[in-house]
């Protein structure tokens, strides 16, 4: 969630206003700046100075096979939720209100339930005996259960649910400030259903679409609950590795170099999403 | 009788209980600029809507050269339509916002280059094509809207008080403009508006809704000099309302009781035709004639205040009932000169110039 918190900071910093972001820029120095540099100096430190534990971790086929999971994961969960997501957004967007405050409501109460109780509803659900693989089977559709769970197939289904309401919040946010007028003056110009979807809401919720994505990506890339109850003990993600070192391995050093190469994309993709969306945003 | 370009044939539009649109016809000719007026929840822009396909109607047809329009999409309608909110795409240039209908209708792209530029020269704005519609002023973006709804040369253009939220000066300018174009392409245009003024400036005709009703459809001239409902005689143009009875009526004229004894004969008279009864007298303030002697035949009223108002002055009088009558008069009139708050005159008209209703 530390993006969430830089992110708040920059779109409320305009001149005269930094007395008052004062103590909130205290507060990220001390609590999440510092903390991150000591991890750095640790990884380039320990257990002696120089990058070994960054070649350790870039050179070696198991850790790269983490780093294609994290990225494959979030890759697909990102992309689940906003296809997912979207018409959810666009029907909150045009049902009459005093609907979409109920769905609205639903969809927040998910996410305020404790995260590991619906991780476990997960579990029970998606089991060799669970409803979908009972339900499958009684229909005639398979045979045998789908493995569905203590895989990477398990993880990508309970992230994307938990993810669902980050794409579907600012999406909502920006269909409803396209005026309704401007697709019927689309359907007038000729476009059918697809056109106006295509060539007009389409391109007018990409900000939206932006911004969703890119906080699914973020949070999907440094997810420890889901994967580690979820996935399978052979298909570990960066966070699990994260934490592996520093639990079990006790190895700062090398938990501070994954560490930090999360952080470094993380902000790299940050800076891409501000500098080609909120520029064309601008003009 | 030939066919008529477009028809709309007993058009109705009712939401559960609510209907918006009673009955409306009407017949408009190849190029005609008709324009529909009334205040909000007439139904006008109903009607206009039902004419794009947003909206189904109840009951009723439309016919486009002969051709109902109702079972097709508003895709397919091929209407143009300019909104009264700004509906430029705000993701696409000025250029792009024009050639939308051309790509959507797949036009190569040397025709759709030329069409565009000529649709942008239509309304002035050559140069513009590659401006963000944000950038630009509510007035600019309205003609932007206004190529892209004529660039695909449609049959039928409609306009939903496209005006409304520019400035008056801004909108007396587009408003020329507007005539302009419709002479130069000879579009058939179906406008919309709540502003009398703007409806007589632009209008070959005018259709005058109220509550869901077409009180009266005519040119301006018509529409003022003889206003079939007292509804649009309060329309169009100022007008005062004074209590009368009728006393006797014969072929389309009344003899009318103002009270106090004062008589008036020959008054045109519209509505049911009920023997004796109450009436409304409408009298057109700048038709009105002040006399400072009395007169037998006149209204005896009080000047209440005298407003310069340029090129004429308006005087605020109220007869011994209490009701309010404006005289316009022009300026240096000879009956203004030393007239003062308070002083007794009479009124008197010409009764051809005024209309009573039952």
């Amino acid at each position: 969630m530390a993006v969430t918190i830089a992110t708040g900071a920059v779109k409320t910093k305009r001149e005269g206003t930094l007395g008052y972001l004062l103590p909130a820029l205290l507060l990220i120095a001390f609590f999440f700046i510092v903390p991150v540099l000591m991890l750095l100096m640790r990884s380039v430190l320990e257990p002696e100075v120089g990058l070994q534990n960054y070649e350790a971790l870039l050179g070696s086929t198991t850790y790269l096979r983490v780093f294609v999971n994290t990225f494959m994961v979030a890759g697909v969960v990102t992309i689940v939720s906003i296809v997912i997501g979207y018409p959810v957004a666009w029907l909150l967007a045009i049902m009459p209100e005093k609907w979409s405050r109920i769905v609205l409501a639903i969809i927040i109460l998910s996410m305020w339930t404790n995260l590991l109780a619906r991780t476990y509803a997960w579990m029970v659900l998606l089991q060799r005996t669970g409803v979908i693989n009972k339900t499958l089977m009684r229909l005639g559709l398979i045979d045998q259960p789908l493995a569905l769970v203590n895989n990477l197939v398990g993880v990508t289904i309970g992230m994307t649910y938990i993810m669902l309401p980050f794409v579907i919040l600012p999406l909502m946010g920006v269909i409803r400030t396209i005026d309704p007028a401007i697709l019927r003056a689309a359907a007038l110009c000729g476009a059918g259903k697809m056109q106006c979807f295509l060539r007009v809401l389409l391109p007018l919720s990409l900000p939206g679409i932006a911004a969703g994505a890119l906080m699914v990506f973020v949070m999907s890339l440094g997810y420890f609950v889901t994967p580690a109850l979820l996935g399978g003990t052979s298909n570990m993600m960066l966070a699990e590795l994260v934490a592996q070192f520093v639990q079990s391995l006790v190895n700062w050093g090398m938990g501070g170099a994954a560490a930090l190469v999360l952080l470094v994309v993380t902000l790299a993709l940050y800076a891409v999403q501000l500098r080609y969306f909120n520029s064309a945003r601008g003009k | 009788m030939t066919k008529p370009f477009l028809s709309i044939r007993g058009i109705r539009k009712s939401y559960g209980s609510v209907t918006a649109v009673k009955n409306v016809s009407m017949d408009i000719a190849k190029g005609e600029f008709m324009t529909f007026l009334g205040p909000s929840g007439s139904g006008k822009s109903t009607t206009l809507y039902i004419l794009a396909g947003f909206q189904d109607p109840t009951g009723g047809d439309i016919l486009l050269k002969g051709q109902s329009l109702l079972s097709t999409p508003s895709h397919k309608r091929n209407i143009g339509m300019v909104f009264q909110r700004y509906t430029l795409f705000p993701h696409l240039t000025v250029g792009e916002n024009v050639a939308f209908p051309l790509r959507i209708r797949r036009r190569p792209q040397a025709e759709i280059a030329e069409r565009v530029k000529a649709a942008l020269k239509l309304v002035r704005l050559e140069g513009f094509e590659d401006r963000k519609p944000a950038l630009m002023s509510g007035g600019q973006q309205q003609r932007v809207a206004l190529a892209r709804a004529l660039v695909y040369n449609p049959p039928v253009l409609l306009m939903d008080e496209p005006l409304s939220a520019l400035d008056k000066k801004l909108r007396e300018e587009i408003q020329f403009e507007i005539r302009r174009i419709h002479q130069e392409t000879g579009v058939t245009i179906l406008y919309v508006t709540h502003d009398q003024e703007e409806a007589l400036r632009l209008s070959d005709r005018i259709a005058v809704f109220s509550q869901g009703e077409i009180d009266q459809i005519g040119t301006g001239p018509e529409l003022y000099s003889n206003p079939a409902t007292r509804f649009v005689a309060g329309f169009i143009g100022d007008s005062n309302f004074l209590d009368a009875t009728v006393v006797a009526r014969e072929g389309g004229k009344a003899q009318l009781s103002l009270g106090n004894g004062a008589m008036v004969e020959g008054v045109p008279l519209h509505g049911p035709s009920s023997a004796n009864g109450k009436a409304s007298l409408m009298l057109r303030p700048e038709r009105l004639s002040l006399s400072r002697a009395s007169v037998p035949s006149g209204i005896a009223v009080t000047v209440r205040d005298i407003t310069f108002l340029g090129n004429n002055i308006e005087v605020s009088t109220a007869t011994a009932a209490g009701v309010d009558l404006a005289v316009r008069l022009p300026f240096g009139h000879e009956a203004i000169s030393s007239l003062a708050r308070g002083e007794e005159v009479w009124l008197t008209f010409d009764t051809a110039s005024a209309h009573a209703f039952v």
